[in-house]
C-alpha cells in the first residue's frame, strides 16, 4: 500500500450546539484520487477547511505528509494546492498576473516561476487569454483560471472543491482530463463534487460523508456492491397475469416484481445473467413481451441509498 | 515574497477605480471647489499679505516733521523676518505721473508729503487700508512726540525710545507669511485625503484574510507568512496614499497657487503621518470587521467624521469642540493633522507642533500593534 498523504483521526468541529464534523476519520494515500461526496451541509467543506488549518477544530488529529498540520506549517502548505469552490482570483490583475501572483506565494525563483506559470496556462488552455482580465472571461474560462491559480506551483497534494460547478461539458471534460494528467504526473487528489458520474469516472476511491461522519468508503464497485438492488430489468408485457408475475418473482435472485404502466419492473439482488433467466422463463411460458431494458446501479443510487432522499438545505 | 506581494498590491490598487476616484480625483475636485468658493476671499484676506507698491511725491512746502516720514517709508521698504517688505516705494516728480502710474495699476496708492501728508488710493482695499494706517500711525507718533517735547522735554528721549521699541508700523501688519485663514479648509482636505488610506487597508486585508474573501482563503492556505504579507500590502497602500497626498499638495501649491506657508516637505511629513494613522486604524477596523459591506462603509465614515470635526465643512467646529470637549481635538487624527499644518505655517515648529506629530505617530503604532495581535490568530472559529 502507498504512503499515507493525509490522516485525519476523530475530527470534531462544532458551531455552537451544531456538530458539523463528528469524529470523522479519513486516510488518503499517495497517488490516489479520492472522491469526497456528501449532501449539502454534510461537512465536506468544513472538513477541508480544518484540513487546511483555516478553521479551528474542537478535537482530533490531522497529519499531512506525516506531519501535524498547523496554521504555521508553511513547509506542508507549500506542497498543497487548493482549487476553491468559488472562484478566488484578483479582478484587477489579468490572467497571467493572477497565476504569477498566486504561484509567487510558493515559488520564489523568477525563472522557475515563469516556467510554471506558462505551463499552468497551457495546461488549462488559457495561453491565448493571458492579457484578459477575469471579468472578460466566460464562466468556463474563469473556472480554468481558478484551477491554474491553484495548481501552478506543482503541488504534491491538490484539493478540488467542486471545480466544475456551472461549467459547460467541454470545459468540464477538459478539467477532468487535466486532473487525471496531474494525477498521472504524481499528484494526490481530493475531489469533491455533486456530479456522481464525474466522481465515478475520476476517483479511485470514494468516501461519502453525511452529518459530519464518514458513512461509506470504497471504490465505486465496492460501494455499488453494498446495494441490495444490483440489477433492474424492465420488460413491456401486454399480459400481466397473476401467474406470470408470480413466476417471475420465483426466479433466482429476483426479490421484487412490480407493474409500472405497460411495463413490468423486476429487481434482482445479485447473480449473473438475470435477463437471460427472465427471458427464458417468458419464452417457456409462451408469454409475449415487447421492449426489454436492463439497468445496473449507479453511484447516484448508492448515494441516495446511504444519505436518504429527503431534501437538504 | 515580501517584494512580490508589495509589487502586485501596488498594481492591484493602481488599477482600482475606487482608489483613483476617491483617493486621487475626489480631493482634487474638492480642492478646486474650495478654491472657487474661497478664492477671492483668500486673495483679499487680510492675512494674505503682499508687498504694497506705493508712489510718493515730496512737495516743496514739506515741513521738517513730515520730512521724517521719508525715513519711515525707507524703513518699511526693508524686508522683514519673513522676507517680505511692507512697501515698495517709487518717487514721482509730479502728481499727474503718479496718478497715471496708479491708474495703470503699477502702484496701489500715492503719498504726497508736504505741509500735510495726503494719501491717495485707487480703490477701497486691504492695501488702501494699510497705506492709510501707516500715515495715521506716523501722525499719532509725531503728535505724541511734539506734545511731549512741549510739555516734558526731559522725557522726549525716553518717549522716542519707547515708540521705537513698539515698532508699530510693523506690528500693526504682522502678516504670517502668505498664508490665509481659509487655508484651514485645505488643511482639513489634506487630512481627509490622508485618512482615506483607512479604506485601502481594509481592501488589502480583504484580499489576504481567509475570513473575508475567497482569494483571502487562497492566500492563507499558501506558504506565505500572514503578517509579512499584510505588511507588504499595507506598505503598498501607504506608498500610494503618499503619492495621492503629493498630487493634492502640488495641485494646491502649484496649480491653485495657494501657499501652505511652509516648505512642501513639511506638509508631506504631516500628511504621511496622517496616512500612517489611516492605514493603521483601517487595519484595525479590517481585523475586527467581517461584513464586506462594512469594510467599505466604516473607514469611509471614519474619514468623513474625523474630517468634519477637523473643520472640513464648518470651520468653527474645532473651536466649539476645543471649548466643550477638547479631548476630541487631541485624539482626532484629522484635527491633529490640520493643527500640525496650521501651527507649522503660523508659528513655526513649536513644541505643540511636535506634540501633535508624536500623538499621530503614537496612534499609528498603537493601532498597528493591536491589529497585529488580532491578525496573528492564524485560524478561525468560523469562515
Amino acid at each position: 500500500m502507498n504512503e499515507k498523504v493525509i490522516q485525519i483521526d476523530q475530527l470534531v468541529k462544532r458551531y455552537g450546539e451544531n456538530v458539523a464534523v463528528d469524529h470523522f476519520h479519513l486516510e488518503v494515500y499517495d497517488g490516489e484520487i479520492l472522491g469526497l461526496l456528501g449532501p449539502n451541509g454534510s461537512g465536506k467543506t468544513t472538513t477541508i477547511n480544518c484540513l487546511l488549518s483555516l478553521l479551528q477544530y474542537d478535537k482530533g488529529d490531522i497529519r499531512i505528509f506525516g506531519k501535524e498540520m498547523r496554521p504555521e506549517a508553511y513547509d506542508i502548505k507549500n506542497q498543497i494546492g487548493v482549487v476553491m469552490q468559488n472562484v478566488a482570483v484578483v479582478d484587477t490583475l489579468n490572467v497571467y498576473e493572477n497565476v504569477d501572483f498566486f504561484c509567487g506565494l510558493y515559488v520564489g525563483d523568477k525563472k522557475l516561476r515563469k516556467q510554471y506559470v506558462e505551463e499552468a496556462l497551457e495546461f488549462t488552455g488559457l495561453t491565448d487569454y493571458k492579457k484578459y482580465k477575469p471579468k472578460k472571461l466566460s464562466g468556463g474560462l474563469l473556472r480554468r483560471l481558478n484551477i491554474a491559480c491553484g495548481i501552478a506551483h506543482k503541488p504534491k497534494l491538490i484539493i478540488f472543491d467542486e471545480p466544475t460547478v456551472a461549467v459547460d461539458p467541454q470545459s468540464r471534460n477538459a478539467i477532468l482530463e487535466g486532473i487525471k494528467k496531474m494525477n498521472r504526473d504524481g499528484a494526490t487528489v481530493i475531489y469533491t463534487s455533486h456530479y456522481m458520474e464525474e466522481v465515478e469516472e475520476l476517483c479511485s476511491r470514494i468516501v461519502i460523508m453525511d452529518h459530519g461522519k464518514n458513512v461509506a468508503n470504497g471504490t465505486a464497485t465496492e460501494l455499488k456492491a453494498t446495494l441490495m438492488n444490483r440489477e433492474t430489468i424492465r420488460i413491456g408485457l401486454p399480459e400481466k397475469t397473476e401467474s406470470v408475475l408470480q413466476g417471475l418473482s420465483e426466479i433466482n435472485h429476483v426479490y421484487k416484481v412490480k407493474i409500472d404502466g405497460d411495463d413490468v419492473v423486476i429487481k434482482c439482488d445479485g447473480g449473473d445473467h438475470n435477463l437471460v433467466h427472465v427471458l427464458s422463463y417468458l419464452t417457456d411460458q409462451n408469454v409475449p413481451f415487447g421492449r426489454v431494458s436492463t439497468e445496473l446501479p449507479t453511484l447516484n443510487d448508492v448515494f441516495l441509498e446511504i444519505t436518504g432522499k429527503e431534501l437538504r438545505d | 515574497m515580501f517584494g512580490r506581494i508589495f509589487y502586485y498590491k501596488i498594481k492591484e490598487l493602481m488599477r482600482s477605480y475606487w482608489l483613483i476616484g476617491w483617493n486621487f480625483l475626489f480631493p482634487l475636485v474638492l480642492a478646486t471647489a474650495f478654491y472657487l468658493g474661497f478664492g477671492r476671499m483668500m486673495t483679499d484676506d487680510p492675512e494674505f499679505f503682499h508687498t504694497i507698491p506705493v508712489g510718493y511725491i515730496v512737495s516743496e512746502d514739506v515741513t521738517e516733521e513730515n520730512a521724517a516720514f521719508l525715513d519711515v517709508l525707507a524703513e518699511l521698504t526693508k524686508e522683514r523676518e519673513d522676507d517680505v517688505a511692507v512697501l515698495k516705494t517709487t518717487e514721482y516728480d509730479d502728481r499727474e505721473a503718479a496718478i497715471a502710474a496708479m491708474n495703470a495699476n503699477r502702484i496701489s496708492g500715492i503719498y504726497i508729503i508736504g505741509a500735510d501728508i495726503e494719501t491717495i488710493v485707487a480703490k477701497n482695499s486691504i492695501s488702501a487700508s494699510t497705506l492709510n494706517q501707516i500715515v495715521r500711525t506716523y501722525e499719532n507718533h509725531a503728535t505724541t512726540l511734539i506734545n511731549i517735547a512741549k510739555d516734558h522735554p526731559e522725557s522726549l528721549q525716553k518717549a522716542m525710545d519707547l515708540l521705537s521699541e513698539e515698532n508699530t508700523y510693523i506690528k500693526e501688519h504682522t502678516f504670517q507669511r502668505e498664508t490665509s485663514a481659509y487655508m484651514q479648509y485645505f488643511y482639513a482636505l489634506l487630512a481627509m485625503t490622508a485618512l482615506f488610506s483607512s479604506w485601502i487597508s481594509t481592501v488589502i486585508l480583504e484580499g489576504i484574510c481567509a475570513n473575508k474573501s475567497e482569494s483571502g482563503k487562497r492566500f492563507e492556505v499558501s506558504g506565505a507568512g500572514k503578517l509579512s504579507s499584510i505588511g507588504a500590502g499595507l506598505l503598498a497602500g501607504l506608498l500610494l496614499q503618499c503619492l495621492s497626498n503629493t498630487v493634492v499638495i502640488c495641485y494646491i501649491e502649484y496649480v491653485l497657487k495657494l501657499s501652505f506657508g511652509m516648505p512642501i516637505w513639511c506638509v508631506m511629513l504631516v500628511t504621511t503621518l496622517g496616512s500612517g494613522v489611516g492605514i493603521s486604524v483601517g487595519c484595525l477596523m479590517g481585523s475586527l470587521i467581517k461584513n464586506p459591506a462594512l469594510l467599505v462603509v466604516v473607514p469611509l465614515a471614519f474619514s468623513m467624521v474625523c474630517s468634519f470635526f477637523s473643520g472640513l465643512m464648518w470651520g468653527n467646529i474645532k473651536q466649539i469642540l476645543e471649548y466643550h470637549c477638547p479631548i476630541v481635538n487631541r485624539i482626532n487624527p484629522a484635527a491633529l493633522v490640520t493643527d500640525c499644518l496650521y501651527i507649522r505655517s503660523t508659528y513655526g515648529a513649536t513644541p505643540m507642533y511636535y506634540q501633535n506629530l508624536v500623538i499621530l505617530a503614537a496612534i499609528t503604532v498603537g493601532a498597528m500593534l493591536l491589529s497585529s495581535l488580532i491578525l496573528r490568530r492564524r485560524n478561525y472559529v468560523s469562515l
